[in-house]
Formats: structure tokens, sequence, C-alpha cells
């Protein structure tokens, strides 16, 4: 039923944008993680 | 001193330094004639049609024509740095944007004095007898055109590629007033001229909670 | 840190719940069958879309307020995930539309209104990427999001009055005009999800602007300490 395939398509595009987005935002908080401990790091050392 | 007499001498010396040089002015008037001049190569209408979408077309030369003359409007204060010394005088940030706005909206409702004939001559639409209430119409959609435009481009005055940007803001924010002022016009440009009050009360509307806004978020504008 | 995990937990067990019901146990629509159960992700996404917009005005409004930079973080956090939410609403209505209508895409009042505060929430994130020095991005910004705010209702408005004079094919169809029961509690828990979703994203959201605010501060910090190195040890040495 075509009409099946749209609806499908439709709950996964709501949950695969919401998906996406969160990655990208987790991705980017582990980087800065890593960031924020270097210059701790760099500021101990001094 | 007082709001509206800071205002007031603000708004003369806007009026007398465009009146020196008539740069901003012709410049946007021309610019409203080459729209309504494209109007007919894209559409190539009959007179029906130039009295069915001449409205939308009207309103979209204003629209462009004031998103482009807004610019330089701020833009001048950042030249010599006279925005510093306004906001030293004693006077308040909303007199300021008053200023810009007044001396804005006789700029504009100037070009479209000279556009709304010339769609007339150009497109054979009469506008015999509807003159007041198209004034009307013509006066409300440019006031909100005039404060939001005001307002934003003292935003984009601090932003980067601010000749794109302050269009790119000015125009999904207006568009209640588009639709507002396009029916309220073709209203008026049907057989039996009326003036829709529903479209008319929209459009103050939208200016009453505008200049409001304005009026309460005026200081974060024109800051430091 | 356990908070965290919990929502997230919690949040995908509405996703699949909501899931089931709109499949499952909403019963079928008249004359749309199986594709009006689109309606059960579309309004919620729209729903949410609202809410976020509203966190947006709350922040911009106690921005200014108290210039604490907490409310700017929070403002980008949820125009960001109003604006996926928007776009979920603006892939999902076609979806629906193509088989119900045979056109992808249509100007009614409801399509255009979100079609419109997409490119309102988007001209916010832009100008928040065009201002340098961040004082100004986050005051001013704030002031275009209030104004963003203020004019969502006339452009609603503005929208339902333009469609009603002139008829198009309405997308939502027999919506919210005497629901049935069940239907209506199905919306419901795909509200709360959508919503609950959108709430668990905003505040991840949150954290990472919180987080690379954090990092900016260490960043100028290890930077004077680099200047003032030649000036300590000229004091030792």
């Amino acid at each position: 039923m075509k009409n099946f395939e749209n609806l499908f398509a439709a709950w996964m595009v709501v949950w695969a944008v919401f998906f996406v987005y969160e990655i990208s935002i987790a991705r980017r908080i582990a980087r800065l993680r890593e960031d924020i401990e270097r210059l701790k790091q760099q500021l101990r050392e001094e | 001193m007082n709001t509206p007499r800071a205002a007031a001498i603000l708004l003369a010396k806007e009026l007398r330094l465009e009146f020196r040089t008539r740069e901003l002015l012709s410049a946007t008037i021309i610019f409203g004639l080459v729209v309504v001049m494209m109007f007919s190569f894209a559409f190539d209408p009959t007179a029906a049609e130039s009295r069915r979408y001449g409205p939308g077309l009207l309103w979209i030369a204003f629209l462009f024509a004031g998103s482009l003359m807004l610019n330089p409007s701020f833009a001048r204060e950042q030249t010599n740095d006279t925005l510093d010394a306004l906001r030293m005088a004693p006077i308040s940030s909303f007199a300021i944007l008053l200023g810009k706005m007044l001396a804005n909206f006789i700029f504009m409702s100037l070009a479209e004095l000279v556009l709304v004939p010339v769609f007339g001559v150009l497109y054979n639409v009469s506008m015999a007898g509807i003159v007041w209430r198209l004034i009307l119409v013509l006066a409300l959609g440019t006031v909100g055109l005039t404060v939001t435009g005001t307002v934003f481009s003292a935003i984009s005055a601090h932003a980067r590629m601010r000749e794109l940007l302050l269009p790119l803001l000015l125009l999904p924010i207006l568009t209640p007033l588009l639709i507002g002022a396009v029916e309220a016009t073709a209203a008026l440009f049907t057989e039996q001229p009326a003036l829709d009050r529903m479209w008319v009360a929209l459009l103050a509307g939208f200016d009453i909670v505008f200049l409001t806004a304005s009026w309460l978020l005026c200081d974060y504008l024109i800051e430091e | 840190m356990t908070g965290r995990i919990a929502s997230r937990i919690a949040a995908a067990a509405l996703i699949f719940f909501a899931g089931y019901a709109a499949l499952f146990i909403a019963p079928d629509e008249k004359t749309m069958h199986v594709i009006q159960r689109i309606f059960y992700f579309h309004v919620p996404s729209w729903i949410a879309m609202f809410c976020a917009f509203t966190v947006v005005f709350v922040a911009n409004v106690a921005y200014l307020a108290t210039r604490n930079a907490k409310w700017d973080w929070l403002g980008v956090a949820g125009a960001e995930t109003g604006v996926v939410c928007c776009t979920i609403g603006l892939i999902t209505g076609p979806l629906w539309a193509k088989p119900v209508w045979g056109i992808w895409w249509t100007w009614d009042a409801r399509l255009t209104t979100t079609f419109i505060l997409w490119l309102l929430y988007i001209c916010y994130l832009l100008l928040r990427g065009l201002i340098d020095d961040p004082e100004k991005k986050s005051t001013l910004s704030a002031v275009f999001g209030i104004f963003a705010f203020l004019d969502v209702p006339l452009v609603y408005v503005s929208n339902r009055l333009w469609r009603t004079q002139h008829p198009q094919p309405v997308i939502l169809g027999g919506s919210g005009s005497g629901l049935d029961p069940t239907m209506s509690k199905v919306l419901l828990v795909c509200t709360l999800a959508v919503v609950g979703v959108m709430i668990v994203v905003l505040m991840d959201r949150y954290r990472l602007e919180r987080l690379r605010h954090e990092f900016e501060e260490l960043q100028i910090e290890v930077e004077s300490r680099i200047a003032e190195a030649p000036a300590i040890a000229r004091e030792r040495g």
C-alpha cells in the first residue's frame, strides 16, 4: 500500500531528524569536553 | 528635552540632510520604477490582470525598495560616529529611533506618491474615487514597513553583510503586513471599491504591536 | 548523569509506545484510512515547535532583563530545536498531502504559517552568526527574537483570514472537528512523546552552548597566561 510507505517514511523522518541532530550535538559535546580537559591540563602545568 | 521635541529636531535634521542631495530618495524612486516596469516584461498583463495583480506588484516594489533604502539610513550615522554624539545628548533612545522612523516614513511615502500614479498611468488602472482610502491603506502599510525596518536596520548595523541581512530579517516578519496591505489595496481596485475593515484592522494591529515593541526595546537598540 | 540517562530512556520508551499507538491502537479514519495516521506525528511536531519558540521568547525577555548568559544559551537551544521541529512539520505535511490530494505542497494557512516561522527562526540563527561581538550578539538577537515571536500570532491570523477568503485544500482535513475519543488519547500520547523528545534535545543543545562558553573562557585564560609569561619571567630572572 503506497499510503503505508508514506506513513512509515513520516514516522522515520520524525525520529531520524531528531536522532541526527542529537548525534551531532553529542559529538560536539564530546569534542568540547576533550578540548576543555586539554586547556585545564595546560593551566595546571603553569 | 522631551521625546517629541527631540524627535522633531532629529527629523528636521534628517530631512535637511536628505534634501541637500536627494540621492536616497531618487534612488528609491528609480528602483521602484524599475520593478514596476519589470512587471510588464515578466507578465505582459492585460488591463484586467493589471487590476488583479497590481496591488501585489506595488507592495512587493515598496518592500524591496524600502529594504534597500533603510540601510543607508543607519549607515550614515556610523561614518562619522554621529550615533555616539546622539547617545550623549540628553534625549531618550526612543527619540533617536523615532526621529529615524519618521524620516524613513516620509521618504518612503514620497516614493509611493510618485510610484502609485505612475503605475496607474502605465497599466491603465484608474484611481478615481479611491484616492483617500488608498492613501489610508498606503499609510498604514508604510508605518509598519518603516517601524520594523528602522529597528532592523539598527540591529543589522552591527552585523556583517548588512545589505543582505536587512531584507532577510525584514521580509519574513512583514508577511502579515504584505498580506493585509495587498488584500486591502485589491479591495479598492475592484469593480465596487470598498475599504475592507478586516484587513485595515490587521494592518493597524500590526503597526501598534511593533511600534509598542520598538518603544519598549529601544534602549537595547541604541546602547553602546 | 543518571538523570540524563533516565530521561533519554523515558523519551525512547515514549517514542515506541507513541508509534505503536499511532499505528495500531488508533481507529481507522473513514476517508483517508492509513495515511491519516501521519496526523499523529504532524500535529505534535507543530505543538513541539510552538513550545520551543515560546522558550526562545521567554529566554530573550529574561536575557534582556538580567543579562545573564544562561538565557542566551537557552535562546539558541530553543531556536535550533524549534527549527528542527518545524522542518519535521514541513516534511510530514507534503508526505500527507501527496497521497491525499496528489500535490506535494499547498499554500494553505497552516503550512504557509509553518514555512514563514521556519524562515523567521532561521534568520534568528543567521543573525547570531553574523554579529561578532558576543554581548551585542546576545542583545540584538534577543530583540529580534522578541519581534519574531510577536509576529507569530499576526502571521497565523493573517494566513487564516487570507485562506478563508480563498479556500484551498485543507491539509488537516477534519482535525479537531469532533475527534473520536480514542484518537484524542493517541494524539495526546504522541504529543507528549514528541514534546518530550524536543525537551531532551533542547537541554542537550543548552549544555553544548554552556560547554562552548566554558571553553572560550578557558581559552582566554590560557592566552592571558601566555601573554603574561614574559613579564613573569622577567620578574623572576
